[in-house]
């Protein structure tokens, strides 16, 4: 076992299985003692079971680790604080946060329902935020803590058919960034990764149906095939999580990072790339009409062109 | 010269007052009917007034446009199918919709209660995502359509003190990238602004005069990162 964490306190959220199993394992295994939380749910968020948590504590253990499981759900406020309070209670300090539960609910906009909007939502992003309020408490009582989230390509690039996903991942990205700022005087870093890893989220026979359904009907997704998920480890995910959850990373604040494979990419945030002026006043719509699409407008490129009926 | 709207639907969440009244103003007098949406609520989002919107389809219909006023909360899923149906009912379609409905709640992060990020969430995010859904479901029908949603460069700069605001605008850019996927085959688009004015919600935000001098060198500074 290395040290890189030893003495630190984490809880890992949706850490039974896929990328939060090995981001818990691999904390473990730089010497910190880890709260493993999962509420173990079936994809969709239904039939809760303590199973994943307590198999991978017991897996951390028989390694020579400590872990600790909690089964609440990150969805609820009271849950999440419950989540916090465990590491609270078990070690009296919490370092690092790092919250990776999350649940899928495909479909387009125009047919998705209320309940599958609120259930992806109350998860990913409720659930960040309930966990992150809860453990910042504390931490900027102690002047230290790193929080890592989990954002996506899925709403910051945009994926087709994920309207709630895309949403949730993209707030949680705000999220990251204004917590960032709220939190970093007192010693505390937020930062979030986009992972792409084949899991039982992204590699299933939903999935695969959904996919070919969107190949025989034109609409492309812009991120890889399954084919090409499959091959990616979740466990691949885990090091650069682990490295931003230690005192190394202090210098690293409201990032973004593109986690895959063997890669570790930097991902840009959005800025300003082409601006009108004017002098005076509003622009009319004349000006505009006459003005913008040869300038802020020109070589735009609609991601899904009209197609005849 | 033809007004360019003219025959076309609109509905303009949020129009009673700032950027929304503005938005409905300028769609009335390129010819659109429009459908002016205001709960009347408080900046933070307590109380209701059906005046608010009342007035503004009062100052449309005065400069000879049209315009029907609807005091239903973005927040609630059946509310927004309302507000959609009402520009259907009213005028026969919708072409136009501008979700635009916000309130807002800062606080730092450590200190923000649940209700003040549910009631942030509530209204932004899934007042857009309420609105956007049902207007899709008539918009493909017609295959056409025009969304435009309302963002803000709190969530993509990311301001101190805003957690659920920021979320909230994030959030709408997620779900305006994935939605003009969704729809752009239909004919459909689905764009976001991020705008920069002074308003009377932004004036109630704690470091509302740093803002105003940040909100005019945005628009002033061409290519420079804005300061956040």
């Amino acid at each position: 076992m290395a040290d890189m964490l030893a003495g630190r306190v984490a809880v890992v959220t949706g850490a039974g299985r896929g990328i939060g199993r090995g981001v818990a394992l691999g904390l473990a295994a730089e010497g910190a003692k880890v709260v493993v939380n999962d509420y173990g749910v079936a994809l969709d968020g239904s039939a809760p079971s303590s199973g994943p948590a307590f198999d991978v504590v017991e897996e951390i253990r028989r390694a020579g680790g400590e872990a600790v499981p909690n089964t609440d759900s990150v969805a609820t406020w009271d849950g999440a604080a419950r989540l916090i309070g465990t590491a609270l209670e078990r070690w009296g300090r919490l370092d690092a946060l790092v919250t990776c539960a999350g649940i899928l609910r495909d479909r387009m906009v125009f047919n998705m329902s209320e309940e599958e909007w609120d259930a992806v939502i109350a998860v990913h992003l409720k659930g960040t935020f309930n966990c992150v309020r809860h453990a910042c408490t504390h931490m900027r009582e102690r002047r230290y803590g790193r929080i890592v989230t989990f954002s996506s390509g899925a709403g910051l690039f945009g994926n087709p058919g994920q309207a709630n996903y895309g949403a949730a991942k993209s707030a949680i990205g705000g999220l990251t960034k204004v917590a960032a700022r709220d939190l970093g005087k007192y010693g505390i870093t937020v930062n979030a990764i986009c992972p792409v890893a084949g899991t039982r989220m992204t590699v299933n026979e939903e999935v695969r149906r959904a996919r070919e359904l969107r190949r025989q009907q034109g609409i492309q997704r812009e991120d890889r095939g399954v084919a090409q998920i499959e091959e990616l480890d979740p466990d691949d995910v885990a090091p650069m999580v682990v490295y931003l959850a230690s005192e190394h990373a202090g210098g690293v604040n409201g990032q973004f990072f593109l986690c895959f494979g063997s890669q570790v990419a930097l991902v840009s945030q959005p800025r300003p790339v082409k601006t009108l002026y004017k002098a005076d006043g509003d622009w009319t719509l004349d000006e505009l009409e006459r003005l913008a699409p040869a300038t802020v407008l020109e070589g735009l490129v609609n991601p899904a062109p009209p197609k005849e009926a | 010269m033809a007004k360019r709207l003219e025959g076309r639907a609109a509905v303009v969440t949020g129009a009673g007052r700032g950027i929304g009244r503005a938005i409905a103003e300028l769609l009335a007098a390129e010819g659109a009917a429009v459908v002016v949406n205001d709960l009347g609520a408080e900046v933070d989002g307590r109380g209701a007034s059906r005046r608010v919107a009342d007035e503004v389809v009062e100052a449309i219909r005065a400069r000879g446009g049209r315009a029907v006023a609807n005091a239903d909360s973005v927040a609630d899923f059946a509310a927004a199918e309302r507000i959609v149906e009402t520009a259907v009912k009213e005028f026969g379609a919708i072409d136009i919709l501008v979700n635009n409905a916000g309130i807002l709640r800062d606080r730092m992060i450590f200190n923000m209660s649940e209700e003040e990020w549910d009631a942030v969430i509530a209204v932004h995010l899934k007042g857009t995502f309420n609105c956007t859904r049902h207007a899709t479901r008539r918009m493909r029908e017609q295959r056409r359509g025009r969304i435009i949603s309302i963002s803000s460069t709190s969530g993509v700069y990311g301001n101190s003190g805003q957690a659920n605001y920021g979320a909230a605008k994030d959030g709408i850019a997620g779900l305006t990238r994935v939605a003009a996927r969704d729809v752009g085959r239909y004919g459909i688009t689905v764009n976001a602004v991020c705008p920069g004015a002074m308003t009377r919600m932004t004036a109630t935000a704690p470091n509302a005069a740093s803002r105003r001098a940040r909100a005019s060198a945005a628009s002033r500074s061409a290519t420079s990162a804005p300061r956040t």
